[in-house]
């Protein structure tokens, strides 16, 4: 059984939907891949107006960064919170 | 058209109408001239008789007169005459009349007259001359035409005599061989005229024929010119009477010889035969009293031929009377000959009767012979009938009595075998009924034993079936990674052999899974290890968990313990644990119940691995079901 079981492991993956158990552990790197993102995008933000505007202080590129990283959070938590609950894709909601 | 037609159908009229009209006028000039010739042969008819025996009988009598009292008459009679031949077609017939012209006879009287007076006489010439020209110039006139000779012959008395006498004349002419028997008569007394005499003068019951008158002519010549010698002798005793008779000629004729005969002298009589029927001898006495007549009418030679002709009467009758003897003797002869005749003849039919009679009596015997013959023939050919039919009967009475007898003698048999063989039967039936239980032990023991191949036919089934199953359970679990295993179902299928329990059981199956096969139960618990660890980390979130929630549960994952064996809890930490343990004791079914108990993200992280759980469970079902199967119908076949 021991032996058998690397092939499995290998075979398994090739499977064109992504697996159940990995879907937490996706769900995070698309978060973390988010928020590297979109933290540099506020920070370079932050950098340009701080430049720009702010002659050169600190903050605006703190808050471009806050802001970025916030837009990632709240993006990764919104995924999270729906993902919970099961899908209701193709689904009429009736409301009262 | 129509008037088209009406000219064509003109000149078809016209072309009739001419040639119906000259046929009109034709035909009457036709008619007219019959009607001529009809008037003229009419007359000539009678004339025909009349005028030739006027004309005759005048002559004889007349030349006589002509001779004795007129001479004159004759050139007058020409002169009557001539006009009428001259303007006709003969002129030279005239020189010949003379001697015929009656009408001068008429005028004979006359020259009584010129004795009185010479003014009357004179008158009475000029009145003679006138009317013989007006009645020669009507008779000449009558001849040319029609007309005129109607008023003429009507009117005009003795016309119709003389017109019709030339009328003759010219038919004669015209046809001299009609008018040739009666011209040869009056030809013949041309050269001597008197022979009408014999011709009346007939003893004789026939009446002479010509050739025969012919003959006679000679000697009635002969005879004749002794009468008219007589005749003139005696004449003037008689010659008023003869005179007066004149106009009757005919009788003049009959009349005149037996007078003649009679008066003179009376010495000799008719030569009279009383028997005298033949012809010859009728033709003898004939000849004799002509002769006889003859010398009676010669007075001056008479006696010479007196003896001669009382010689040859005597003789005569003698020889009549020889004839009339020959006659009796050859009729007696004749007679005699007639009566030897038959007797002869009676004696020759009386033997042709007598042969007759022997040949019908033999004939007799032969044919009662023959029909003796032919009844014995008969009777014996009938008795030979009779008796072959007779035994033809009787041998078909035999046949039908052997037949009989054959059929009875059978039917006995039939019979005696029918009883033997019931009573045989009926000895038999006690073991033929063991026999039968006997075969019928037999027969149900071949059904068992079909029955039995049956069942081994069926348990092989089954033997198959299972070892179906067992090859598929097999290769499930032989398998090192989920292989699809339809051709092991497909089979199965086939060995089945379409059992509705098993093909349910394969349609329950989820086509996913043999399609892409099913993972063994190590593959299994190697995949439950891996979803467990995900599963752990997220074990602590709560419902509608965040971003901090989730790093949270994450950290403290790492950090809480981990329970094992049959842990006593709803919490995701026992879940697990018991799995774990359900999942190495073997309890795939147990395993997968506990881990579907799961709540939240950790039923969604464990969501595939209970989707396998349950194919495979799903497969392991049928396959128990298909060799449940089995074994039911392996238990069912016993």
């Amino acid at each position: 059984m021991a032996d058998e079981s690397p092939k499995p492991v290998a075979t398994i993956p090739r499977t064109s939907r992504p697996m159940s158990e990995a879907l937490l552990n996706e769900k995070w790197d698309r978060c973390l891949s988010s928020l590297l993102i979109r933290s540099g995008l506020g920070l370079s933000f932050g950098i340009v107006f701080s430049v720009l505007l702010f002659k050169r202080r600190a903050w605006p590129a703190f808050v471009g960064l806050g802001f970025g990283a916030g837009r990632a959070w709240e993006e990764c938590d919104n995924s999270f919170k729906r993902a919970a609950a099961p899908s209701k894709d193709g689904l009429r909601v009736i409301r009262p | 058209m129509l008037r088209a037609s009406i000219s064509r159908a003109r000149p078809a009229l016209r072309s009739v109408a001419p040639v119906a009209a000259p046929q009109w006028r034709l035909a009457p000039r036709f008619f007219a001239d019959k009607k001529n010739l009809d008037e003229t042969v009419i007359p000539q008819t009678d004339p025909l008789t009349t005028p030739s025996n006027p004309g005759t009988p005048a002559s004889p009598i007349l030349p006589p007169r002509d001779l004795n009292t007129a001479p004159a008459p004759p050139p007058r009679s020409p002169h009557v005459a001539a006009p009428s031949a001259s303007r006709s077609a003969p002129v030279e017939q005239p020189a010949t009349t003379p001697p015929t012209g009656p009408g001068s006879a008429s005028v004979a009287p006359d020259p009584k007259p010129p004795k009185k007076k010479r003014r009357l006489f004179r008158t009475l010439v000029w009145l003679t001359i006138l009317s013989a020209l007006g009645y020669g110039g009507g008779v000449w006139y009558s001849l040319v035409s029609d007309n005129f000779h109607d008023f003429f012959t009507e009117y005009i008395p003795f016309g119709e005599d003389a017109v019709g006498y030339f009328e003759e004349r010219e038919f004669r002419k015209r046809f001299p061989g009609r008018a040739g028997t009666p011209r040869s008569l009056s030809a013949l007394p041309g050269t001597s005229q008197q022979v009408t005499i014999p011709g009346n003068a007939g003893l004789g019951a026939r009446p002479v024929p010509a050739g025969e008158t012919a003959e006679k002519s000679p000697h009635m010549s002969a005879v004749e010119s002794k009468p008219k010698e007589a005749k003139t002798v005696v004449e003037p005793k008689a010659d008023k009477a003869a005179e007066v008779k004149k106009e009757e000629p005919k009788k003049e004729v009959v009349a005149a010889p037996e007078p003649v005969a009679a008066k003179p002298i009376a010495q000799i009589d008719h030569l009279s035969v009383p028997n005298a029927e033949d012809p010859v001898v009728q033709d003898v006495v004939k000849i004799v009293n002509d002769l006889i007549t003859m010398v009676n009418a010669d007075p001056v030679h008479g006696s010479k031929y007196n003896s001669a002709l009382e010689k040859a009467k005597s003789e005569l009758g003698k020889v009549v009377s020889d004839i009339n003897l020959m006659k009796d003797n050859l009729k007696k002869s004749a007679e005699d000959e007639i009566k030897a005749a038959h007797t002869q003849f009676d004696a020759a039919a009386r033997e042709l009767v007598n042969r007759l009679e022997v040949q019908m009596h033999e004939q007799e015997l032969h044919w009662k012979e023959e029909y003796e013959n032919e009844r014995e023939n008969l009777s014996q050919s009938y008795k030979d009938k009779l008796q072959s039919e007779l035994d033809i009967a009787k041998k078909v009475y035999e046949q039908r009595l052997k037949n009989e007898l054959l059929e009875q003698s059978a039917l006995l048999q039939k019979q005696f075998t029918q009883a033997v063989r019931d009573r045989v039967e009926s000895e038999r039936e006690g073991r033929l009924g063991k026999l039968n239980e006997l075969s019928s032990s037999v027969h149900e023991l071949e059904q068992l034993t079909a029955e039995w191949n049956s069942v081994v036919d069926a348990n092989l089934k089954t033997q198959h079936l299972v070892v179906a199953v067992e090859a598929v359970k097999s290769s499930l679990e032989n398998q090192i990674t989920p292989k699809p295993f339809i051709t092991e179902l497909a089979a199965l299928k086939e060995i089945a052999d379409d059992d509705p329990v098993v093909s349910a059981a394969i349609a329950s199956i989820n086509p996913a899974a043999y399609q892409r096969g099913i993972p063994n139960a190590g593959q299994l618990v190697d995949r439950f290890r891996r979803v467990a660890q995900e599963v752990r980390k997220a074990a602590l979130l709560p419902e509608d968990a965040g971003v901090a929630s989730h790093l949270a549960s994450l950290a403290m994952s790492k950090v809480t313990f981990k329970k094992s064996g049959l842990a006593v809890g709803q919490d995701v930490e026992a879940v697990l644990a018991r799995t774990e343990v359900l999942l190495e004791e073997g309890d795939l079914d147990g395993a997968a119940r506990e881990m579907n108990s799961l709540q939240g993200w950790a039923k969604v992280l464990s969501k595939d691995w209970l989707s396998d759980c349950r194919r495979v469970l799903e497969v392991r079902q049928a396959l128990d079901v298909i060799t449940t199967e089995a074994r039911l119908q392996t238990l069912l076949v016993d």
